[in-house]
């Protein structure tokens, strides 16, 4: 990953690809998502309840875990509890050398992505394949996945086809029929091979400890029911308390992402198989994943503990829509990912984040659980400011400016020299490199340049005008 | 190990207490600890002809073959059609309705060797639920009734009874608590299995069966 967000911005402003790709998805998910949300009875009421249950859930969390947990080992399930990534990691390889696997079938799982487990996999010489669809392409590709529900938004179909034609020696296609097809075949085989299955968790249900995992494709069916050995990862926020609950965060859920009333498979996994059962993991783990969630309850931005990972924000986001998930630089893109990243992986390295938002509100409005994502960047804003000394140059900058505004000579004298050195920077009514002390704004954005004068004497002209 | 469970849990308890978690207003909680679903009260009992309508238009909907035939005799023709000339993956024949079994004889089962299941051309099961309001099949995996049957195959036939269907998934999930409770895995199928990854278009069959039919019997 190379230079901060702006670097990247600039760098995803200039891709063209990337922008056809992003206009072709992100446009058309928000339409259907208003759709979906159009065709749930009482939305508003159920998006309310849906993020009462879940400030409820985080006010009591240690109490739910706890619960959880007991409803888990009930069910005949492991629990390993995991402090950090490197700690989850060690946890997963372990369970997978004690049980003699080499080869592991992921569903698509963030948790995983956030503690980069196919790296600790490959170390201890045991093979990963990703089997979402998207996630496959990426793992292909070399590259990293760039939304949160849409892995691969950022590439073309015709950038998939290649990819493939290469990764796979099949012949070079960009029908998507054809591009499935071949996926299903090659990771056909990996299902049957595998002797673990990884998958995160959708959701968690303290009332009976069942893991719910939704997918569309069915990749994680086949990872639940064929290998031998089944482990899920999943963060300690993941929970909801009951069935009723989770009812209504699937319908939430699949409208939000894609504007489905359900996704095409909804699996509730309740411990390994039962006796007399032809399929299913002879044994079951869940690993829970704390990795700075319990620092982030403790913050300002405890509120996005409740995100469900629908993706809505991203795609409602003007900033996202423009620079694409990878500008980001973490595994959270998007606005959830402006206060995600920072939490988990801490303010410092990622104080850029929060300011990359307009603070337009779009995505508290699309956000099923309603979360005041503006009101967070702003905490977090404010915290990056506190942090870090501002430059001695604004510092004296502002004392100076201050000293001018407060005398009314003096500013219309000096508003009379800036102005003129602006306007004789501008072409065409803007200025794209500002000299001085407003090159800052230009890093970014263009200004418009002054008007021919100023709106005092305007404004003087004008009431004179009326008054002859 | 219990040292991370405590430390983990003995974090979240201190946070509660200094971070900034909105409160969820009294009304928008659950009256009764969050067994009642939404609109509850002004839902009256459903009539099982409603039900069926509804759950056909939804599956439909999605793609989904759908058949309602008269009698048991007309469900079995069905099938025979559907299936004909093709490899059959099924239930165990106990397991399916309107004396279906004797169509499958000689099927393949749950019990079969996985590599012979994964060249089944198509997977024939019953339900243990309907979902009217979503177009879904529950599946609970069990003795006789494997998750494999529906999910291997590239077509999946399923039998729906009229006494199958609910309204909404909280229906099913609260009259059928007891089967749920004594199974490792239950799961929803909505539609065929599909895919958007590649640029928003829809691409159906990636890895579940990507032609569903169901019929439903008298
Ligand atoms: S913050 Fe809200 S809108 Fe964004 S991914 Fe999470 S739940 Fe969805």
């Amino acid at each position: 990953m190379s230079g901060g967000f702006a670097q990247r911005a600039r760098e995803a402003l200039g891709n063209q690809q990337l922008h056809i790709a992003l206009d072709r998805t992100t446009a058309q998910l928000v339409v259907r998502r208003a759709a979906g949300l159009a065709s749930l009875e009482d939305a508003d009421r159920v998006r309310d309840r849906a993020r009462a249950s879940k400030m409820q859930l985080l006010h009591t969390l240690a109490d739910s875990l706890r619960a959880f947990e007991a409803r888990l080992v009930e069910n005949g399930a492991r629990v390993h509890w995991a402090e950090t990534a490197a700690d989850a990691n060690r946890i997963i390889v372990e369970i997978a050398t004690k049980a003699g696997v080499r080869r592991v079938a992921k569903s698509k799982s963030m948790a995983s992505e956030e503690t980069h487990v196919n790296g600790a996999f490959e170390r201890a010489g045991i093979g990963v394949v990703e089997t979402d669809l998207g996630e496959y392409i990426v793992q292909l590709a070399g590259d990293r996945p760039s939304h949160i529900i849409m892995p691969i938004v950022h590439m073309t179909r015709e950038q998939v086809g290649r990819v493939m034609a290469q990764r796979l020696a099949v012949p070079y296609s960009d029908d998507t029929q054809t591009l499935a097809r071949y996926a299903r075949a090659q990771l056909r085989e990996e299902f049957l091979q595998a002797d673990m299955g990884l998958t995160g968790a959708n959701f968690g249900v303290v009332e009976n400890g069942a893991i719910c995992l939704v997918t569309n494709e069915g990749n994680a069916r086949m990872v639940t029911t064929l290998p031998r050995v089944y482990v899920v990862l999943m963060g300690i926020e993941k929970l909801v308390p009951t069935m009723a609950d989770l009812d209504r965060f699937l319908k939430l859920l699949a409208r939000s992402a894609t504007g489905q009333k359900l996704t095409a498979y909804t699996t509730l996994v309740r411990g390994p198989r039962r006796s007399g059962d032809d399929s299913g993991p002879d044994q079951m783990h869940v690993v829970l994943l704390d990795n700075g969630r319990s620092k982030i309850l403790a913050g300002e931005t405890a509120e996005i503990l409740g995100c469900i990972r629908c993706g809505a924000c991203l795609n409602a986001c003007p900033v996202y829509r423009s620079v694409g998930g990878h500008a980001y630089g973490d595994v959270y893109p998007g606005p959830v990912g402006s206060i995600v990243t920072p939490g988990i992986r801490g303010l410092a390295p990622f104080a850029e984040l929060p300011s990359a938002s307009s603070l337009c509100g779009a995505c508290r409005e699309v956000c099923p659980v309603r979360l005041d994502i503006p009101r967070m960047l702003l905490a977090l804003r404010h915290e990056a400011v506190e942090h870090t000394r501002q430059p001695a140059a604004l510092r004296m900058g502002l004392k100076l400016f201050a000293r001018v505004a407060s005398r009314p000579r003096l500013y219309r004298a000096a508003t009379a020299v800036v102005r003129r050195v602006l306007r004789s920077r501008a072409r065409d009514g803007w200025i794209r490199r500002a000299p001085g002390m407003a090159s800052g704004w230009t890093r970014f954005r263009d200004l418009k340049a002054p008007a021919a004068e100023t709106f005092e004497t305007a404004w003087r002209r004008r009431a004179a005008g009326r008054t002859s | 190990m219990s040292g991370a469970r405590d430390a983990i849990l003995g974090r979240v308890e201190r946070a509660v207490r200094t971070g900034r978690i909105p409160s969820a207003p009294p009304h928008d909680r659950d009256e009764d600890g969050g067994t009642r679903a939404d609109g509850d009260a002004r839902r009256g009992a459903p009539d099982s002809a409603r039900l069926q309508e509804r759950f056909v238009l939804e599956a439909r909907a999605l793609g989904v073959e759908t058949y309602v035939e008269p009698t048991a005799a007309a469900v079995c023709d069905r099938l025979r059609t559907l299936i004909a000339g093709l490899r059959v993956l099924a239930w165990n024949p106990d397991g399916l309705p309107y004396d279906c079994g004797s169509i499958v004889d000689g099927a393949l089962l749950g019990s079969s060797p996985r590599a012979d299941q994964a060249r089944a051309e198509v997977g024939i099961t019953a339900c243990h639920g309907a979902i009217a309001e979503t177009g879904s099949l529950a599946l609970v995996a069990g003795p006789g009734c494997s998750p494999t049957v529906s999910l291997l195959p590239p077509f999946h036939v399923a039998l729906v009874r009229p006494e199958d269907l609910h309204e909404r998934f909280i229906d099913f999930v609260t009259a059928r608590a007891d089967a749920l409770a004594q199974s490792s895995n239950c799961t929803f199928v909505t539609g065929p299995s599909r895919t958007a990854d590649i640029e928003l278009s829809l691409t159906i069959g990636v890895h579940g069966p990507g032609r569903v039919a169901i019929v439903i019997g008298p």
